[in-house]
Protein backbone atom coordinates (compact mmCIF):
# COMPACT_ATOMS: atom_id res chain seq x y z
CA UNK A 1 0.00 0.00 0.00
CA UNK A 2 3.00 2.31 -0.02
CA UNK A 3 3.19 3.01 -3.75
CA UNK A 4 -0.49 3.66 -4.20
CA UNK A 5 -0.86 5.81 -1.18
CA UNK A 6 1.19 8.53 -2.85
CA UNK A 7 -1.43 9.15 -5.50
CA UNK A 8 -5.20 9.05 -5.43
CA UNK A 9 -6.31 5.51 -6.09
CA UNK A 10 -8.57 5.08 -9.03
CA UNK A 11 -10.59 1.93 -9.22
CA UNK A 12 -10.84 0.23 -12.58
CA UNK A 13 -14.16 0.94 -14.31
CA UNK A 14 -15.53 -2.49 -13.52
CA UNK A 15 -13.60 -2.53 -10.30
CA UNK A 16 -14.86 -3.82 -7.04
CA UNK A 17 -14.06 -0.85 -4.86
CA UNK A 18 -17.58 -0.20 -3.74
CA UNK A 19 -18.70 3.34 -3.22
CA UNK A 20 -15.41 4.86 -4.30
CA UNK A 21 -15.77 7.38 -7.05
CA UNK A 22 -13.03 7.92 -9.61
CA UNK A 23 -10.78 10.63 -8.29
CA UNK A 24 -9.38 11.86 -11.55
CA UNK A 25 -7.21 9.94 -13.98
CA UNK A 26 -4.02 8.39 -12.84
CA UNK A 27 -1.55 6.39 -14.87
CA UNK A 28 0.33 4.90 -12.02
CA UNK A 29 -2.35 2.63 -10.75
CA UNK A 30 -2.61 -0.07 -13.32
CA UNK A 31 -0.84 -2.62 -11.14
CA UNK A 32 -2.60 -1.34 -8.04
CA UNK A 33 -6.01 -1.62 -9.61
CA UNK A 34 -5.52 -5.27 -10.40
CA UNK A 35 -4.59 -5.96 -6.80
CA UNK A 36 -7.63 -3.94 -5.87
CA UNK A 37 -9.93 -5.83 -8.18
CA UNK A 38 -8.91 -8.97 -6.38
CA UNK A 39 -9.44 -7.33 -3.00
CA UNK A 40 -12.90 -8.80 -2.29
CA UNK A 41 -11.55 -12.24 -3.07
CA UNK A 42 -8.50 -11.74 -0.89
CA UNK A 43 -10.57 -10.41 2.00
CA UNK A 44 -13.10 -13.21 1.74
CA UNK A 45 -10.67 -16.05 1.06
CA UNK A 46 -9.95 -17.20 4.63
CA UNK A 47 -13.62 -17.11 5.60
CA UNK A 48 -14.72 -18.93 2.48
CA UNK A 49 -12.04 -21.60 2.74
CA UNK A 50 -12.98 -22.33 6.35
CA UNK A 51 -16.74 -22.23 5.87
CA UNK A 52 -16.73 -24.31 2.71
CA UNK A 53 -14.05 -26.73 3.89
CA UNK A 54 -15.20 -27.26 7.45
CA UNK A 55 -18.94 -26.58 7.37
CA UNK A 56 -20.43 -27.16 3.94
CA UNK A 57 -18.15 -29.91 2.64
CA UNK A 58 -18.60 -32.00 5.82
CA UNK A 59 -22.34 -31.67 5.34
CA UNK A 60 -22.03 -33.30 1.92
CA UNK A 61 -19.63 -35.92 3.25
CA UNK A 62 -21.98 -36.68 6.12
CA UNK A 63 -25.00 -37.27 3.92
CA UNK A 64 -22.79 -39.55 1.84
CA UNK A 65 -21.54 -41.42 4.94
CA UNK A 66 -25.07 -42.06 6.01
CA UNK A 67 -25.53 -44.36 3.02
CA UNK A 68 -22.40 -46.40 3.76
CA UNK A 69 -21.83 -49.18 6.28
CA UNK A 70 -20.14 -49.33 9.67
CA UNK A 71 -17.46 -51.68 10.92
CA UNK A 72 -16.58 -54.39 8.41
CA UNK A 73 -18.64 -52.72 5.75
CA UNK A 74 -16.86 -49.40 6.12
CA UNK A 75 -17.16 -47.45 2.86
CA UNK A 76 -19.60 -49.86 1.20
CA UNK A 77 -22.84 -48.39 -0.04
CA UNK A 78 -25.75 -49.85 1.89
CA UNK A 79 -28.62 -47.69 0.67
CA UNK A 80 -31.13 -46.74 3.32
CA UNK A 81 -30.08 -49.45 5.74
CA UNK A 82 -28.78 -47.00 8.35
CA UNK A 83 -32.03 -45.12 8.24
CA UNK A 84 -33.95 -48.34 8.77
CA UNK A 85 -31.72 -49.17 11.76
CA UNK A 86 -32.14 -45.62 13.02
CA UNK A 87 -35.91 -45.56 12.98
CA UNK A 88 -36.02 -49.06 14.40
CA UNK A 89 -33.84 -48.03 17.35
CA UNK A 90 -36.00 -47.32 20.41
CA UNK A 91 -33.43 -44.79 21.65
CA UNK A 92 -33.68 -42.74 18.47
CA UNK A 93 -37.45 -43.01 18.56
CA UNK A 94 -37.36 -41.66 22.11
CA UNK A 95 -35.11 -38.85 20.87
CA UNK A 96 -37.67 -37.96 18.20
CA UNK A 97 -40.51 -38.15 20.68
CA UNK A 98 -38.60 -35.78 22.93
CA UNK A 99 -38.19 -33.38 19.99
CA UNK A 100 -41.96 -33.47 19.65
CA UNK A 101 -42.24 -32.68 23.34
CA UNK A 102 -39.90 -29.71 22.89
CA UNK A 103 -42.07 -28.40 20.07
CA UNK A 104 -45.12 -28.67 22.34
CA UNK A 105 -43.30 -26.84 25.13
CA UNK A 106 -42.01 -24.15 22.77
CA UNK A 107 -44.95 -21.75 23.27
CA UNK A 108 -44.38 -21.88 27.03
CA UNK A 109 -40.65 -21.23 26.62
CA UNK A 110 -41.50 -18.19 24.48
CA UNK A 111 -44.40 -16.91 26.57
CA UNK A 112 -42.49 -16.83 29.87
CA UNK A 113 -39.78 -14.38 28.74
CA UNK A 114 -42.37 -12.49 26.70
CA UNK A 115 -44.55 -11.88 29.74
CA UNK A 116 -41.59 -11.03 31.95
CA UNK A 117 -40.32 -8.54 29.37
CA UNK A 118 -43.78 -6.99 29.23
CA UNK A 119 -43.78 -6.49 32.98
CA UNK A 120 -40.28 -5.07 32.96
CA UNK A 121 -41.32 -2.72 30.18
CA UNK A 122 -44.33 -1.66 32.22
CA UNK A 123 -41.96 -0.77 35.06
CA UNK A 124 -42.84 -3.34 37.65
CA UNK A 125 -41.25 -2.29 40.94
CA UNK A 126 -37.63 -3.37 40.69
CA UNK A 127 -37.63 -3.50 36.90
CA UNK A 128 -34.19 -1.95 36.67
CA UNK A 129 -32.70 -4.92 38.46
CA UNK A 130 -34.49 -7.76 36.73
CA UNK A 131 -33.01 -7.53 33.27
CA UNK A 132 -29.48 -7.98 34.56
CA UNK A 133 -30.43 -10.75 36.98
CA UNK A 134 -32.59 -12.77 34.59
CA UNK A 135 -30.10 -12.57 31.75
CA UNK A 136 -27.18 -13.81 33.77
CA UNK A 137 -27.71 -17.63 33.66
CA UNK A 138 -27.80 -17.35 29.87
CA UNK A 139 -24.06 -16.70 29.76
CA UNK A 140 -23.20 -19.77 31.84
CA UNK A 141 -22.11 -22.96 30.12
CA UNK A 142 -24.66 -25.79 30.08
CA UNK A 143 -21.95 -27.77 31.84
CA UNK A 144 -21.88 -25.34 34.75
CA UNK A 145 -25.66 -25.13 34.85
CA UNK A 146 -26.00 -28.90 34.67
CA UNK A 147 -23.40 -29.46 37.37
CA UNK A 148 -25.13 -26.98 39.69
CA UNK A 149 -28.54 -28.51 39.10
CA UNK A 150 -27.16 -31.96 39.75
CA UNK A 151 -26.71 -30.72 43.30
CA UNK A 152 -29.99 -28.82 43.47
CA UNK A 153 -32.12 -31.63 42.06
CA UNK A 154 -30.53 -34.39 44.12
CA UNK A 155 -33.09 -36.54 45.92
CA UNK A 156 -32.01 -35.01 49.22
CA UNK A 157 -31.24 -31.64 47.63
CA UNK A 158 -32.55 -28.11 48.14
CA UNK A 159 -35.52 -28.31 45.76
CA UNK A 160 -37.00 -31.37 47.43
CA UNK A 161 -36.35 -29.77 50.78
CA UNK A 162 -38.26 -26.67 49.71
CA UNK A 163 -41.13 -28.75 48.34
CA UNK A 164 -41.11 -30.85 51.50
CA UNK A 165 -41.65 -27.67 53.48
CA UNK A 166 -44.78 -27.10 51.38
CA UNK A 167 -45.91 -30.65 51.99
CA UNK A 168 -45.09 -31.92 48.50
CA UNK A 169 -43.20 -34.92 48.33
CA UNK A 170 -39.82 -35.73 47.36
CA UNK A 171 -39.58 -36.14 43.59
CA UNK A 172 -36.79 -38.14 42.01
CA UNK A 173 -36.13 -35.42 39.44
CA UNK A 174 -33.35 -37.08 37.48
CA UNK A 175 -34.03 -40.70 38.37
CA UNK A 176 -37.65 -41.10 37.31
CA UNK A 177 -37.95 -41.77 33.56
CA UNK A 178 -41.25 -39.93 33.29
CA UNK A 179 -39.94 -36.86 35.11
CA UNK A 180 -36.31 -36.53 34.02
CA UNK A 181 -36.90 -35.04 30.55
CA UNK A 182 -39.12 -32.36 32.05
CA UNK A 183 -36.49 -31.62 34.68
CA UNK A 184 -33.81 -31.22 31.99
CA UNK A 185 -36.01 -29.05 29.78
CA UNK A 186 -36.97 -27.01 32.83
CA UNK A 187 -33.32 -26.39 33.61
CA UNK A 188 -32.71 -25.46 29.98
CA UNK A 189 -35.53 -22.93 30.14
CA UNK A 190 -34.19 -21.59 33.45
CA UNK A 191 -30.79 -21.14 31.84
CA UNK A 192 -31.93 -19.52 28.61
CA UNK A 193 -35.10 -17.52 29.23
CA UNK A 194 -32.93 -14.45 29.86
CA UNK A 195 -31.67 -14.64 26.29
CA UNK A 196 -35.20 -14.40 24.89
CA UNK A 197 -36.07 -11.77 27.49
CA UNK A 198 -33.30 -9.48 26.26
CA UNK A 199 -34.47 -9.95 22.68
CA UNK A 200 -38.03 -9.06 23.71
CA UNK A 201 -36.80 -5.96 25.54
CA UNK A 202 -34.94 -4.86 22.41
CA UNK A 203 -38.25 -5.26 20.58
CA UNK A 204 -40.06 -3.20 23.19
CA UNK A 205 -37.50 -0.44 22.73
CA UNK A 206 -38.84 0.00 19.19
CA UNK A 207 -42.45 0.07 20.37
CA UNK A 208 -44.41 3.30 20.08
CA UNK A 209 -45.03 4.12 23.73
CA UNK A 210 -47.93 6.47 22.95
CA UNK A 211 -49.96 3.40 21.97
CA UNK A 212 -49.47 1.99 25.45
CA UNK A 213 -50.26 5.32 27.08
CA UNK A 214 -53.46 5.47 25.09
CA UNK A 215 -54.39 1.95 26.18
CA UNK A 216 -53.71 2.86 29.77
CA UNK A 217 -55.80 6.04 29.56
CA UNK A 218 -58.64 4.03 28.03
CA UNK A 219 -58.48 1.75 31.06
CA UNK A 220 -57.54 -1.35 29.04
CA UNK A 221 -56.78 -4.42 31.12
CA UNK A 222 -53.38 -6.03 30.86
CA UNK A 223 -54.55 -9.03 28.76
CA UNK A 224 -56.33 -6.59 26.41
CA UNK A 225 -53.21 -4.45 26.11
CA UNK A 226 -51.03 -7.47 25.38
CA UNK A 227 -53.44 -8.83 22.81
CA UNK A 228 -54.29 -5.64 20.94
CA UNK A 229 -51.21 -3.47 21.33
CA UNK A 230 -48.11 -5.44 22.20
CA UNK A 231 -48.43 -8.66 20.20
CA UNK A 232 -49.32 -6.95 16.89
CA UNK A 233 -46.39 -4.50 17.27
CA UNK A 234 -43.86 -7.19 18.08
CA UNK A 235 -44.68 -9.86 15.48
CA UNK A 236 -41.14 -9.85 14.13
CA UNK A 237 -39.52 -10.16 17.53
CA UNK A 238 -41.89 -12.96 18.49
CA UNK A 239 -41.05 -14.88 15.29
CA UNK A 240 -37.36 -14.41 15.95
CA UNK A 241 -37.65 -15.70 19.51
CA UNK A 242 -39.69 -18.72 18.39
CA UNK A 243 -37.05 -19.75 15.86
CA UNK A 244 -33.99 -19.10 18.03
CA UNK A 245 -35.56 -20.84 21.02
CA UNK A 246 -36.34 -23.89 18.90
CA UNK A 247 -32.82 -24.00 17.50
CA UNK A 248 -31.45 -23.65 21.03
CA UNK A 249 -33.55 -26.58 22.22
CA UNK A 250 -32.38 -28.76 19.34
CA UNK A 251 -28.69 -27.92 19.43
CA UNK A 252 -27.58 -26.65 22.80
CA UNK A 253 -28.85 -29.15 25.32
CA UNK A 254 -25.99 -31.59 24.87
CA UNK A 255 -24.03 -30.17 27.81
CA UNK A 256 -27.02 -30.55 30.13
CA UNK A 257 -27.74 -34.11 29.02
CA UNK A 258 -24.09 -35.08 29.24
CA UNK A 259 -23.74 -33.76 32.79
CA UNK A 260 -27.21 -34.34 34.24
CA UNK A 261 -28.59 -37.61 32.88
CA UNK A 262 -26.25 -39.08 30.21
CA UNK A 263 -29.43 -39.84 28.30
CA UNK A 264 -30.98 -41.83 31.14
CA UNK A 265 -32.79 -43.00 33.15
CA UNK A 266 -33.67 -45.84 30.77
CA UNK A 267 -32.80 -43.68 27.76
CA UNK A 268 -35.72 -41.37 28.49
CA UNK A 269 -33.82 -38.10 28.02
CA UNK A 270 -32.24 -38.83 24.63
CA UNK A 271 -32.26 -36.05 22.07
CA UNK A 272 -30.95 -36.41 18.50
CA UNK A 273 -27.72 -34.57 19.33
CA UNK A 274 -27.01 -36.91 22.22
CA UNK A 275 -27.76 -39.94 20.08
CA UNK A 276 -25.30 -38.71 17.44
CA UNK A 277 -22.61 -38.23 20.07
CA UNK A 278 -23.10 -41.69 21.54
CA UNK A 279 -23.02 -43.42 18.16
CA UNK A 280 -19.94 -41.50 17.02
CA UNK A 281 -17.97 -40.93 20.20
CA UNK A 282 -18.79 -44.03 22.25
CA UNK A 283 -20.03 -46.77 19.96
CA UNK A 284 -17.88 -45.94 16.94
CA UNK A 285 -20.70 -46.19 14.43
CA UNK A 286 -20.04 -43.11 12.29
CA UNK A 287 -22.33 -44.14 9.45
CA UNK A 288 -25.30 -44.61 11.74
CA UNK A 289 -24.41 -41.35 13.50
CA UNK A 290 -24.36 -39.65 10.10
CA UNK A 291 -27.84 -40.90 9.35
CA UNK A 292 -29.00 -39.41 12.65
CA UNK A 293 -27.17 -36.17 11.75
CA UNK A 294 -28.95 -36.03 8.43
CA UNK A 295 -32.30 -36.54 10.16
CA UNK A 296 -31.47 -33.72 12.60
CA UNK A 297 -30.43 -31.54 9.70
CA UNK A 298 -33.79 -32.03 8.00
CA UNK A 299 -35.52 -30.97 11.21
CA UNK A 300 -33.24 -27.93 11.44
CA UNK A 301 -33.77 -27.05 7.78
CA UNK A 302 -37.44 -26.42 8.34
CA UNK A 303 -36.64 -24.18 11.30
CA UNK A 304 -33.70 -22.54 9.54
CA UNK A 305 -35.52 -21.63 6.34
CA UNK A 306 -37.99 -19.72 8.43
CA UNK A 307 -35.19 -17.81 10.09
CA UNK A 308 -33.22 -16.94 6.96
CA UNK A 309 -36.20 -14.93 5.84
CA UNK A 310 -36.18 -13.00 9.09
CA UNK A 311 -32.43 -12.40 9.27
CA UNK A 312 -32.17 -11.36 5.65
CA UNK A 313 -34.57 -8.51 6.16
CA UNK A 314 -32.50 -7.21 9.05
CA UNK A 315 -29.01 -7.39 7.58
CA UNK A 316 -29.40 -4.32 5.41
CA UNK A 317 -28.55 -6.34 2.31
CA UNK A 318 -31.89 -5.88 0.61
CA UNK A 319 -31.11 -2.48 -0.81
CA UNK B 1 -56.15 2.78 39.61
CA UNK B 2 -56.13 1.29 36.15
CA UNK B 3 -55.78 -2.41 35.48
CA UNK B 4 -52.22 -2.17 34.30
CA UNK B 5 -51.06 -0.27 37.35
CA UNK B 6 -52.61 -2.74 39.75
CA UNK B 7 -51.10 -5.66 37.86
CA UNK B 8 -47.67 -4.12 38.23
CA UNK B 9 -47.80 -4.60 41.96
CA UNK B 10 -49.38 -8.05 41.79
CA UNK B 11 -46.64 -9.46 39.55
CA UNK B 12 -43.85 -7.80 41.51
CA UNK B 13 -43.88 -10.64 44.02
CA UNK B 14 -43.46 -13.61 41.66
CA UNK B 15 -40.89 -11.66 39.68
CA UNK B 16 -38.82 -11.05 42.76
CA UNK B 17 -39.14 -14.75 43.62
CA UNK B 18 -37.92 -15.64 40.13
CA UNK B 19 -34.97 -13.30 40.52
CA UNK B 20 -34.08 -15.17 43.70
CA UNK B 21 -34.44 -18.49 41.89
CA UNK B 22 -32.06 -17.18 39.23
CA UNK B 23 -29.36 -16.23 41.69
CA UNK B 24 -29.80 -18.94 44.31
CA UNK B 25 -28.18 -21.86 42.44
CA UNK B 26 -24.87 -20.05 42.20
CA UNK B 27 -25.09 -18.81 45.78
CA UNK B 28 -25.75 -22.37 46.92
CA UNK B 29 -22.78 -23.65 44.92
CA UNK B 30 -20.49 -20.95 46.31
CA UNK B 31 -21.61 -21.78 49.82
CA UNK B 32 -20.98 -25.49 49.29
CA UNK B 33 -17.53 -24.74 47.90
CA UNK B 34 -16.70 -22.93 51.12
CA UNK B 35 -17.70 -25.85 53.35
CA UNK B 36 -15.47 -28.61 54.58
CA UNK B 37 -16.52 -32.11 53.61
CA UNK B 38 -17.69 -32.75 57.13
CA UNK B 39 -19.75 -29.57 57.24
CA UNK B 40 -21.37 -30.54 53.96
CA UNK B 41 -22.32 -34.01 55.10
CA UNK B 42 -23.79 -32.68 58.35
CA UNK B 43 -25.77 -29.84 56.82
CA UNK B 44 -25.48 -28.75 53.21
CA UNK B 45 -27.86 -25.81 53.52
CA UNK B 46 -26.52 -23.81 56.42
CA UNK B 47 -24.14 -20.97 55.77
CA UNK B 48 -20.52 -22.08 55.70
CA UNK B 49 -18.80 -21.55 59.06
CA UNK B 50 -16.06 -19.49 57.52
CA UNK B 51 -14.66 -18.55 54.13
CA UNK B 52 -12.65 -21.68 53.61
CA UNK B 53 -10.57 -21.58 50.41
CA UNK B 54 -9.03 -25.03 50.81
CA UNK B 55 -11.38 -26.68 48.31
CA UNK B 56 -10.73 -23.99 45.72
CA UNK B 57 -6.99 -24.41 46.16
CA UNK B 58 -7.35 -28.19 45.97
CA UNK B 59 -9.45 -28.00 42.79
CA UNK B 60 -6.99 -25.54 41.24
CA UNK B 61 -3.83 -27.45 42.05
CA UNK B 62 -4.22 -31.16 42.69
CA UNK B 63 -7.32 -31.79 40.59
CA UNK B 64 -5.78 -30.20 37.51
CA UNK B 65 -8.20 -27.35 36.96
CA UNK B 66 -5.27 -24.96 36.45
CA UNK B 67 -4.09 -26.96 33.45
CA UNK B 68 -7.60 -27.10 31.95
CA UNK B 69 -8.01 -23.39 32.65
CA UNK B 70 -4.83 -22.55 30.77
CA UNK B 71 -5.84 -24.79 27.86
CA UNK B 72 -9.15 -22.95 27.61
CA UNK B 73 -7.59 -19.50 27.82
CA UNK B 74 -5.14 -20.27 25.01
CA UNK B 75 -7.69 -21.85 22.71
CA UNK B 76 -10.33 -19.17 23.31
CA UNK B 77 -7.89 -16.27 22.82
CA UNK B 78 -6.56 -17.55 19.52
CA UNK B 79 -10.00 -18.56 18.25
CA UNK B 80 -11.52 -15.17 19.03
CA UNK B 81 -8.61 -13.28 17.44
CA UNK B 82 -8.96 -15.30 14.23
CA UNK B 83 -12.74 -14.97 14.23
CA UNK B 84 -12.52 -11.19 14.51
CA UNK B 85 -9.83 -10.92 11.82
CA UNK B 86 -11.50 -13.18 9.23
CA UNK B 87 -14.97 -11.97 10.18
CA UNK B 88 -14.18 -8.27 9.80
CA UNK B 89 -12.36 -8.83 6.50
CA UNK B 90 -15.33 -10.71 5.10
CA UNK B 91 -17.87 -8.35 6.66
CA UNK B 92 -16.19 -5.30 5.16
CA UNK B 93 -15.97 -6.92 1.73
CA UNK B 94 -19.60 -8.03 1.78
CA UNK B 95 -21.01 -4.77 3.09
CA UNK B 96 -18.88 -2.14 1.39
CA UNK B 97 -17.26 -3.59 -1.75
CA UNK B 98 -19.25 -4.12 -4.87
CA UNK B 99 -18.49 -7.28 -6.77
CA UNK B 100 -20.41 -9.87 -8.67
CA UNK B 101 -22.03 -12.54 -6.54
CA UNK B 102 -21.78 -10.69 -3.24
CA UNK B 103 -25.40 -11.25 -2.29
CA UNK B 104 -25.18 -14.90 -3.24
CA UNK B 105 -22.10 -15.27 -1.05
CA UNK B 106 -23.83 -13.56 1.84
CA UNK B 107 -26.74 -15.95 1.49
CA UNK B 108 -24.38 -18.91 1.37
CA UNK B 109 -22.77 -17.79 4.61
CA UNK B 110 -26.19 -17.31 6.19
CA UNK B 111 -27.05 -20.85 5.13
CA UNK B 112 -23.95 -22.12 6.93
CA UNK B 113 -25.42 -20.58 10.10
CA UNK B 114 -28.03 -23.30 10.02
CA UNK B 115 -25.64 -26.21 9.81
CA UNK B 116 -25.33 -27.07 13.48
CA UNK B 117 -22.20 -28.75 14.73
CA UNK B 118 -24.11 -31.92 15.58
CA UNK B 119 -24.92 -32.37 11.91
CA UNK B 120 -21.32 -32.19 10.69
CA UNK B 121 -19.42 -33.60 13.65
CA UNK B 122 -18.89 -37.08 12.27
CA UNK B 123 -17.35 -36.06 8.94
CA UNK B 124 -15.49 -33.18 10.64
CA UNK B 125 -13.88 -35.64 13.04
CA UNK B 126 -12.78 -37.72 10.06
CA UNK B 127 -11.37 -34.69 8.23
CA UNK B 128 -9.46 -33.67 11.35
CA UNK B 129 -8.12 -37.18 11.82
CA UNK B 130 -7.08 -37.44 8.15
CA UNK B 131 -5.21 -34.13 8.33
CA UNK B 132 -3.50 -34.94 11.62
CA UNK B 133 -5.34 -32.14 13.41
CA UNK B 134 -7.29 -34.38 15.76
CA UNK B 135 -6.35 -33.85 19.41
CA UNK B 136 -4.27 -30.74 18.64
CA UNK B 137 -4.81 -27.13 19.61
CA UNK B 138 -4.81 -25.88 16.01
CA UNK B 139 -7.50 -28.46 15.24
CA UNK B 140 -9.74 -27.28 18.06
CA UNK B 141 -9.16 -23.63 17.14
CA UNK B 142 -10.08 -24.37 13.53
CA UNK B 143 -13.21 -26.18 14.65
CA UNK B 144 -14.26 -23.19 16.76
CA UNK B 145 -13.51 -20.70 14.00
CA UNK B 146 -15.50 -22.77 11.52
CA UNK B 147 -18.36 -23.06 13.98
CA UNK B 148 -18.74 -19.39 14.88
CA UNK B 149 -17.51 -17.62 11.73
CA UNK B 150 -20.86 -17.47 9.89
CA UNK B 151 -22.48 -15.76 12.88
CA UNK B 152 -19.51 -13.38 13.21
CA UNK B 153 -19.64 -12.46 9.53
CA UNK B 154 -23.38 -11.93 9.68
CA UNK B 155 -23.08 -9.55 12.60
CA UNK B 156 -20.11 -7.61 11.24
CA UNK B 157 -21.64 -7.33 7.77
CA UNK B 158 -24.77 -5.86 9.31
CA UNK B 159 -22.64 -3.43 11.28
CA UNK B 160 -20.48 -2.35 8.34
CA UNK B 161 -23.60 -1.85 6.24
CA UNK B 162 -24.49 1.00 8.60
CA UNK B 163 -21.17 2.79 8.03
CA UNK B 164 -21.84 5.68 5.61
CA UNK B 165 -20.25 4.96 2.20
CA UNK B 166 -18.95 8.55 2.16
CA UNK B 167 -16.38 7.59 4.78
CA UNK B 168 -15.01 4.90 2.50
CA UNK B 169 -15.08 7.29 -0.48
CA UNK B 170 -13.20 9.96 1.41
CA UNK B 171 -10.54 7.50 2.50
CA UNK B 172 -10.16 6.29 -1.08
CA UNK B 173 -9.78 9.85 -2.37
CA UNK B 174 -7.12 10.38 0.26
CA UNK B 175 -5.17 7.66 -1.48
CA UNK B 176 -5.89 4.56 0.56
CA UNK B 177 -6.01 1.17 -1.12
CA UNK B 178 -8.90 -1.13 -0.32
CA UNK B 179 -6.66 -2.83 2.22
CA UNK B 180 -5.73 0.53 3.70
CA UNK B 181 -9.40 1.38 4.07
CA UNK B 182 -9.96 -1.91 5.83
CA UNK B 183 -7.00 -1.58 8.16
CA UNK B 184 -7.04 2.15 8.93
CA UNK B 185 -10.76 2.96 8.72
CA UNK B 186 -12.97 -0.10 9.01
CA UNK B 187 -11.19 -1.88 11.85
CA UNK B 188 -11.22 1.17 14.18
CA UNK B 189 -14.77 2.13 13.19
CA UNK B 190 -15.89 -1.41 13.83
CA UNK B 191 -14.53 -1.46 17.38
CA UNK B 192 -17.93 -1.51 19.16
CA UNK B 193 -19.18 -4.37 16.99
CA UNK B 194 -15.87 -6.21 17.27
CA UNK B 195 -16.03 -5.94 21.06
CA UNK B 196 -19.59 -7.20 21.14
CA UNK B 197 -19.07 -10.12 18.79
CA UNK B 198 -15.69 -10.85 20.35
CA UNK B 199 -17.13 -11.18 23.84
CA UNK B 200 -19.94 -13.34 22.56
CA UNK B 201 -17.55 -15.62 20.69
CA UNK B 202 -15.32 -15.85 23.74
CA UNK B 203 -18.34 -17.01 25.76
CA UNK B 204 -19.37 -19.53 23.09
CA UNK B 205 -15.87 -21.03 22.93
CA UNK B 206 -15.31 -20.94 26.69
CA UNK B 207 -18.68 -22.58 27.38
CA UNK B 208 -18.49 -25.22 24.67
CA UNK B 209 -18.30 -28.84 25.66
CA UNK B 210 -19.38 -30.90 22.65
CA UNK B 211 -16.76 -29.63 20.18
CA UNK B 212 -13.87 -29.94 22.58
CA UNK B 213 -15.07 -33.34 23.78
CA UNK B 214 -14.98 -34.54 20.20
CA UNK B 215 -11.76 -32.82 19.13
CA UNK B 216 -9.61 -33.31 22.25
CA UNK B 217 -9.85 -36.91 23.46
CA UNK B 218 -6.67 -36.96 25.54
CA UNK B 219 -6.83 -35.88 29.17
CA UNK B 220 -3.98 -33.36 29.15
CA UNK B 221 -5.64 -31.44 26.30
CA UNK B 222 -8.97 -31.07 28.09
CA UNK B 223 -10.59 -27.66 28.09
CA UNK B 224 -12.09 -26.34 31.29
CA UNK B 225 -15.68 -27.41 30.62
CA UNK B 226 -14.64 -30.97 29.77
CA UNK B 227 -12.55 -30.84 32.91
CA UNK B 228 -15.64 -29.98 34.93
CA UNK B 229 -17.55 -32.93 33.50
CA UNK B 230 -14.70 -35.24 34.43
CA UNK B 231 -14.74 -33.91 38.00
CA UNK B 232 -18.24 -35.21 38.47
CA UNK B 233 -17.27 -38.83 38.33
CA UNK B 234 -14.01 -38.39 40.24
CA UNK B 235 -15.35 -36.35 43.13
CA UNK B 236 -18.87 -37.67 43.59
CA UNK B 237 -18.11 -38.20 47.28
CA UNK B 238 -16.37 -34.85 47.72
CA UNK B 239 -19.03 -32.36 46.67
CA UNK B 240 -17.28 -29.25 48.06
CA UNK B 241 -14.29 -29.87 45.78
CA UNK B 242 -16.63 -30.53 42.88
CA UNK B 243 -18.48 -27.28 43.60
CA UNK B 244 -15.14 -25.47 43.74
CA UNK B 245 -14.24 -26.73 40.28
CA UNK B 246 -17.60 -25.52 38.98
CA UNK B 247 -17.00 -22.15 40.58
CA UNK B 248 -13.54 -21.78 39.02
CA UNK B 249 -15.09 -22.38 35.61
CA UNK B 250 -17.94 -19.94 36.23
CA UNK B 251 -16.10 -16.99 37.76
CA UNK B 252 -14.40 -15.67 34.59
CA UNK B 253 -17.79 -15.66 32.89
CA UNK B 254 -19.35 -13.80 35.81
CA UNK B 255 -16.63 -11.15 35.69
CA UNK B 256 -17.07 -10.68 31.94
CA UNK B 257 -20.83 -10.47 32.46
CA UNK B 258 -20.54 -7.79 35.13
CA UNK B 259 -18.50 -5.53 32.88
CA UNK B 260 -19.78 -6.31 29.40
CA UNK B 261 -23.44 -7.17 29.88
CA UNK B 262 -24.60 -4.56 27.38
CA UNK B 263 -22.22 -5.76 24.67
CA UNK B 264 -23.36 -9.34 25.17
CA UNK B 265 -27.00 -8.29 24.94
CA UNK B 266 -26.27 -6.29 21.76
CA UNK B 267 -24.81 -9.37 20.12
CA UNK B 268 -27.68 -11.60 21.21
CA UNK B 269 -30.34 -9.22 19.92
CA UNK B 270 -28.66 -8.47 16.58
CA UNK B 271 -31.02 -9.32 13.79
CA UNK B 272 -34.09 -9.44 15.98
CA UNK B 273 -35.66 -6.02 15.57
CA UNK B 274 -34.70 -3.99 12.54
CA UNK B 275 -36.74 -4.66 9.45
Amino acid sequence: MTAQSLSPARPAPAGPAGGARPAGPSRRNRAGSRAERLAPLVLLAPALLIIVGLRLWPLVLGVNFSFTGDGDRNGMMVGFENYATLFGDPLFRTALRNVGLLVLLLPVAVAIPGLLATFIYLRVPGHRLYRGVYFFPAVLSPVIVGAIFNLLLAFDGPLNKLLGGLGIGPVDWLGDPSVAIFAVVGVHVWATFGMALVVFLAGFATLDSSLLDAAEVDGASLPQTIRHVIVPSLTRTIQFVFVTTMIGMLTSMFGLLYVMTTGGPAGSTYLPEYYIWIQQGQLNQPALASAASTALFLIMLVVGLAQIGILRRSAGKED
Amino acid sequence: MSGIRLTRWVVAVPMAALALATVYPLVFTTNVAMKTRREYVLDRFSLADSLNWDNIVKAWTSVGMSRYFLNSVIVVAISVALLLLFGSMAGFALARLRFRGSSALFLGILAALFVPFQVIMVPLARIMADTGLMDTYPGLVLAYVAQFLPFTIFLLTSYYATVPPEIVDAARIDGNTVYGVYWRIMLPIGAPALLSVGVLNALFCWNDVLISLLMMPSAEHRTLMVGVTSLRGQYSDDIPTFASGVLIAAVPVLVVYLFLQRQIADGVTAGSTKG
